[in-house]
């Protein structure tokens, strides 16, 4: 006996051993379908008792073996079931005889036999045999169970008579030696008739009939007679029948104390007692008798005493397997015997024995096994660690079966079946075929381990035939154990993955194995690594812009609340938050990866692309060489949106050696994104846009990006033109097209328009198709405020209202500094190191079209303007001079050209003055005053929402556009706009106290000559009309009269020719804001001739604080005349 | 003296293996990682019957032809086993227990200083002198 039954358990004991084969020519399908049925009528029970017999069938079983069964009777082929087909009377006869020639090979165990015939009809089939059933055909065999069950009970009665002859004949003659095959010599020529012979042939006996008494279903008097065979064998020292005594007492308490059974899997074997009970009533209703019960009772006496406990199990099979131990040849023995002892402490769950147990499996020498048999050796080991939940140990015997598929001493090397076996154990290295287990935390299981096992898988599957396996474990090795393989290693395993994948390149695709097993795919998302996801948004000239002021625009559909204090925070999502930016459908969109190379070597990564969802999206892959070890590497990936809608950036593809893979972003928790969700809006036109200018380098200091700059130098007041080519390069029309200006540079006021157009005509043009162009001219005019300069000014003040550095474009200097402080402020302001001021600004273009433009969207094209602008001409100083009429003055203007050009300055009627370059002249203009209450308010509206700051600006910005207007002065074609500080316009100014000298009740001024007759009173009325904003007075007049002798010297000794009626001061009360006063008084001129009155007033009027301009009175001229040549004319 | 010492983290991977012939080193990562399904089970056997109760030391898990393994699990359940030839009978568990008591130490250290981030693995010097001090020594 050499082939150890792997799968024996300790119940198998008590069963009856039936072999069915097929006989003749059996179709093997129909064979195994008959047989199944056949292995479905495991145990029986027996009529009249409550007793069940248990069959184990084999459909193949060594008749060495059965030689065995002597020793243990379960071993003994007791039963023969054929099956044979036979398709006409004539074959028959020889369908009987190979049964009778299959009969013969277990003739010597066999009890009873059946054949089973198919296919046979007829007249043959007609007889009524006992151990022959024909069926038509294989599928019209509807009582084969209940043939069986018949076959089973007579194998019953053979054995039941065995039992009870053998039980019986204690007295009788001698009783035989049983003996094993391999004994059989050595007892040749023994002395049969010595009491250690006898008691050696009882004992066996004993125990021979023990174990015919447990298949019997006896199981106590089985116990009885081991017990008794033990106590006998003992004696004599007969160690190997020792041992299966102890072994059927181990097996009959094991099938006491576990009647579901040991094996574990082992189907159908249901409780006994239900099902005796069961059976009983299927086949003799009413059965149950007293007999049975009373059988019951005798059972339960003794139990106690009979039955070893589970501990005490454990110790008899020790001890038994220790007997087998002595004898080489029965080493099959041995091993079933661990095994069957495994399997009870597995049911007992004492997996540290049970090791033990297995562990001296290991080393039973079964002498010269063939490979099979040490492939199924290991694998049943395997199987019983893996029942003791050694899963470790397990997987390893696996693998040592799985590499003796495969010994080099194999000829034909099975390296399915090693593939098979290695994969099994994977659970035992805790290792899983799918990247995602390693994806997360840290790294799981043995990794030296794991990592021998994938190369074996590696290679298997490559011997297999199977490129496409390999391809897959070995991306697998890559991808998981990466941290752990060596550079030399990660070389070598690159290398053989390029090999395998030149032939069979590596996909995404899930590889289902013949037996279910699916790998999924092994995305390379460590080759490279990839750190950060970032969407780029469009450059600034292509970034879309929703038009504001749509409805529904900002309103949230989350939250029925206007306002709620509770933030839906939604932190899984943050990949799928939206970015606040919008792609544009049909152009070119970024991401950018930042991806390093962990690899030792350069590293190719191919056909690198973007995975998205939502959006007909064309990817545009890229293919990189990253160098060894590198650092963190930016890698723009590019695409082209083909729909509109939402696109979600899942993930990127790559290929690696030849290995293709789909990285989603989901499974990758090491990445960094800022979302990936983008908003693709419809298509919109694409402007480009040139100019006639120069482009410069410069871009003005702007919050937002500039597509492009041009830049200009320009004299102060000079005017440019720009001719700005717009061209369509996109594939939409451009439907509507606008144009914004912004100055950037808010330090330097700028005054008038800086730049100007006209767009009608662009605008005109439209739609403009792809390919059209466009042209626009735009104007740039600067004005600007040149103070500061003032170093360059020579200090003429003589008559006290002139001003040094007075900016001549500066209306809104309000100011009136101090002069050294002015200076300071001027060299602070760092002026004079810069030769030009610089002028920047930018125009926006806002233009829209085709499908965006439906959905609100339009884009912002900028051009920066960038002027650096030169002085032209300086108003160094400013003064004025009183005209004779109070109501005029002469505007002194000395003007500086600091250009290196000549230049011709005009103002309004007057010459042209011919500048040279450096030279500074005087420039005089009679100017009428102003009365700035005469312009125009700015309407309460606006007074309310504006600050009194701006509305200050306001109005001296209006008053500087008087004064220019009444100037008129000009250089070149540009006006240049004189503009005043407030202390010379306090003298071009209108005083708010207008005063108005009545003569005779007519207004006199300077160049009017008041006449009057000598004689006759002449009434002085002095009006006094309060403009300002506040109270003034009470003022006190003196009025002088004097003569001018136009020679310088002036007479006013004149109390012989003029007098005054009442006195010659007038007093004038309070005058409040907008009303006026009269003070009226009277004079008599005594004597012909020219007399100036002079209106002065007294040192003690209240007007100190008020400017002295203010109380500028015109001088009265009154001609006395003679009343006689009056009278006479 | 030992042919190889392991320590195992506490999920079951090697934090040190170190053996003596290196060529075959697999071998005995095989023999450790084998051994922890003796560990496993005597640990459950032991936390069902005592509690927190119990002897770290757990004595021989298991012999095989050529080798003993002895093991040894703290108190948060790092093993330690050490592989002794079975050829080397003079060894007594006395012996062996003071051999993972001076590892159990050494791993401590290990384990205290700030740098050594648990659960990767032992790279420590102090801890390599140790190890070596129970190796046998070849040549």
């Amino acid at each position: 006996m050499s082939v150890p039954d792997y799968m024996q358990c300790a119940e198998d004991h008590q069963t009856v051993l039936v072999v069915v084969q097929p006989v003749g020519i059996v179709p093997e399908d129909q064979f195994f379908k008959i047989y199944k049925r056949i292995a479905s009528v495991s145990q029986v029970s027996i009529r009249d008792s409550q007793r069940l017999l248990y069959i184990r069938y084999r459909h193949h079983y060594l008749p060495e073996n059965n030689e065995w069964g002597d020793f243990q009777t379960h071993r003994k082929v007791v039963g023969l079931i054929a099956i044979t087909t036979c398709n006409s009377a004539k074959e028959w006869p020889q369908t009987a005889e190979r049964f009778h020639g299959q009969k013969e090979v277990y003739s010597s165990t066999l009890y009873d036999s059946r054949l089973l015939v198919f296919g046979l009809q007829g007249e043959i089939a007609e007889q009524q045999r006992t151990d022959v059933a024909f069926y038509p055909s294989f599928e019209d065999c509807s009582d084969v169970e209940k043939r069986v069950e018949d076959f089973v009970e007579s194998i019953f009665i053979v054995l039941e008579s065995k039992r009870l002859d053998r039980a019986t004949d204690k007295s009788g003659d001698k009783i035989p030696l049983l003996c094993v095959p391999f004994e059989k010599k050595d007892f040749v020529g023994l002395d049969t008739d010595s009491r250690h012979y006898k008691k050696r042939c009882q004992g066996r006996m004993r125990k021979h009939v023990g174990d015919l008494c447990l298949q019997a279903g006896m199981l106590q008097d089985a116990l009885v007679h081991y017990h008794m065979a033990v106590e006998l064998l003992r004696g004599v020292n007969d160690f190997l029948w020792l041992g299966a005594a102890l072994e059927g007492l181990c097996s009959a308490s094991v099938i006491f104390h576990y009647p579901g059974g040991t094996a574990g899997k082992t189907i159908g074997r249901k409780p006994s007692i239900s099902q005796a009970a069961d059976a009983g009533k299927r086949h003799r209703p009413g059965a149950l008798t007293a007999n049975g019960i009373s059988a019951d009772t005798s059972t339960e006496i003794g139990r106690a005493k009979n039955c070893l406990s589970p501990e005490d199990i454990i110790e008899k099979y020790k001890e038994a397997i220790s007997y087998y131990g002595k004898y080489k040849n029965a080493g099959v023995i041995e091993l079933e015997a661990c095994v069957k002892a495994v399997r009870v402490l597995a049911i007992q769950k004492r997996a540290r024995e049970a090791s033990e147990f297995l562990q001296n499996a290991v080393y039973i020498n079964l002498g010269q096994l063939s490979e099979e048999e040490k492939i199924q050796r290991y694998s049943i080991l395997s199987e019983l660690y893996e029942l003791i939940g050694f899963h470790r140990k397990s997987a390893f015997f696996k693998r040592v079966a799985a590499m003796q598929c495969v010994a080099p001493t194999i000829p034909e090397p099975g390296w399915r079946a090693c593939y098979k076996l290695l994969l099994e154990t994977l659970p035992g290295y805790s290792l899983s075929l799918d990247p995602k287990d390693f994806s997360k935390g840290t790294h799981r299981g043995w990794a030296a381990v794991q990592m021998r096992l994938l190369h074996e898988l590696v290679y298997a599957s490559r011997r297999m035939g199977n490129p496409g396996l390999s391809v897959r474990h070995l991306s697998f090795l890559l991808q998981t154990m990466l941290d752990f393989l060596s550079d030399q290693e990660k070389k070598e395993v690159t290398q053989s993955l390029e090999n395998y994948t030149s032939k069979c390149p590596g996909g995404m695709e899930v590889i289902t194995l013949p037996d279910g097993l699916k790998l999924p795919p092994v995305p390379f998302t460590k080759l490279p690594i990839v750190r950060s996801v970032k969407l780029l948004n469009l450059p600034v000239s292509l970034r879309p812009h929703k038009v504001k002021g749509l409805l529904g625009q900002n309103i949230s559909t989350a939250s029925p609340f206007i306002y709620s204090p509770i933030i839906m925070h939604n932190r899984g999502d943050e990949r799928c938050k939206k970015i606040d930016f919008q792609w544009v459908q049909g152009d070119v969109c970024e991401v950018q990866l930042m991806v390093y190379n962990p690899m030792p070597y350069e590293l190719r990564v191919e056909n690198m692309g973007l995975l998205t969802s939502g959006v007909e999206f064309e990817s545009l892959p890229a293919a990189l060489s990253l160098p060894a070890e590198s650092g963190l590497y930016p890698v723009t990936l590019v695409g082209v949106p083909r729909t509109a809608g939402n696109i979600t950036v899942n993930g990127y593809h790559t290929s690696v050696f030849g290995v293709t893979s789909d990285c989603l972003l989901e499974s990758l928790p090491n990445v960094k994104t800022s979302g990936c969700l983008v908003e693709v809006i419809p298509s919109l036109p694409r402007l480009q846009l040139s100019t006639s200018l120069p482009r410069s380098a410069h871009t003005p200091q702007s919050k937002e990006e500039l597509s492009s700059s041009v830049s200009v130098q320009l004299f102060n007041g000079e005017t440019q033109q720009l001719t700005i080519t717009l061209e369509n390069i996109g594939s939409e029309d451009i439907e509507s097209l606008e144009l914004t200006s912004k100055i950037v540079n808010t330090k330097e006021k700028v005054f008038g328009e800086f730049l100007s157009w006209d767009l009608e005509d662009a605008v005109s043009h439209l739609p403009l198709k792809p390919g059209q162009a466009v042209t626009l001219t735009v104007c740039i005019k600067v004005k600007l405020d040149f103070s500061g300069q003032e170093n360059l000014l020579q200090d003429l003040n003589d008559d006290g209202i002139s001003v040094t550095g007075l900016p001549i474009s500066s209306p809104l200097r309000q100011v009136l500094k101090p002069r050294p402080e002015t200076k300071s402020v001027g060299e602070a302001e760092g002026n004079s190191g810069k030769p030009f001021h610089i002028l920047e600004a930018v125009l926006n273009f806002k233009y829209s079209g085709g499908t965006g433009k439906v959905e609100g969207y339009y884009r912002e094209l900028s051009l920066g303007v960038h002027v650096d602008v030169e002085p032209s001409v300086f108003f160094t100083r400013v003064s004025t001079l009183p005209a004779t009429s109070t109501r005029q003055c002469h505007l002194l203007l000395d003007i500086f050209n600091p250009t290196e050009h000549e230049l011709t300055v005009s103002a309004k009627n007057n010459q042209d003055l011919v500048l040279h370059a450096s030279e500074c002249q005087r420039m005089a203009i009679q100017v009428d005053k102003f009365d700035f209450e005469s312009l125009p308010q700015p309407d309460q509206e606006t007074v309310r929402f504006a600050n009194p700051k701006q509305l200050e600006e306001e109005r001296q910005h209006a008053q500087g556009c008087q004064i220019n207007s009444k100037l008129g002065i000009c250089w070149r074609e540009a006006s240049v706009e004189g503009v005043l500080n407030q202390l010379v316009l306090e003298h071009l100014q209108l005083a708010p106290l207008q005063w108005d000298v009545l003569v005779n009740g007519k207004p006199c001024d300077c160049d009017v000559i008041a006449e009057c007759k000598v004689g006759d009173a002449v009434t002085l009325e002095v009006k006094l009309t309060n403009m300002s904003k506040n109270s003034v007075g009470p003022l006190a007049l003196t009025v002088v009269p004097y003569q001018d002798f136009q020679n310088g010297v002036q007479n006013y000794d004149l109390e012989d020719a003029v007098t005054f009626i009442g006195s010659n001061t007038f007093h004038i009360d309070t005058v409040q804001p907008k009303e006026s006063s009269v003070c009226v008084g009277a004079l008599l001129f005594l004597y012909t001739g020219d007399f100036y009155l002079n209106i002065k007033f007294q040192d003690d009027s209240a007007g100190r604080e008020l400017p002295l301009a203010w109380f500028t009175l015109p001088s009265v001229h009154v001609r006395a005349l003679d009343t006689l040549l009056q009278a006479g004319a | 003296m030992a042919v190889c010492i392991a320590v195992i983290a506490k999920e079951n991977y090697p934090l040190y293996i170190r053996s003596v012939p290196t060529q075959n080193e697999l071998k005995f990562h095989y023999t450790v990682h084998t051994s922890l399904d003796v560990v496993e089970e005597k640990i459950s056997a032991v936390g069902k019957a005592l509690g927190d109760q119990r002897e770290l030391y757990l004595g021989l898990l298991y012999p095989t032809e050529d080798y003993k393994v002895y093991g040894y699990v703290t108190n948060s359940k790092v093993k330690f086993v050490i592989v002794v030839d079975s050829s080397n009978t003079s060894l007594r568990d006395n012996e062996i227990r003071s051999m993972f008591r001076k590892l159990h130490n050494s791993f401590t250290d290990v384990m205290c200083n700030p740098f050594h981030n648990p659960g990767d693995p032992i790279q420590s010097k102090a801890f390599d002198g140790i190890v070596s001090g129970m190796m046998v020594q070849t040549g």
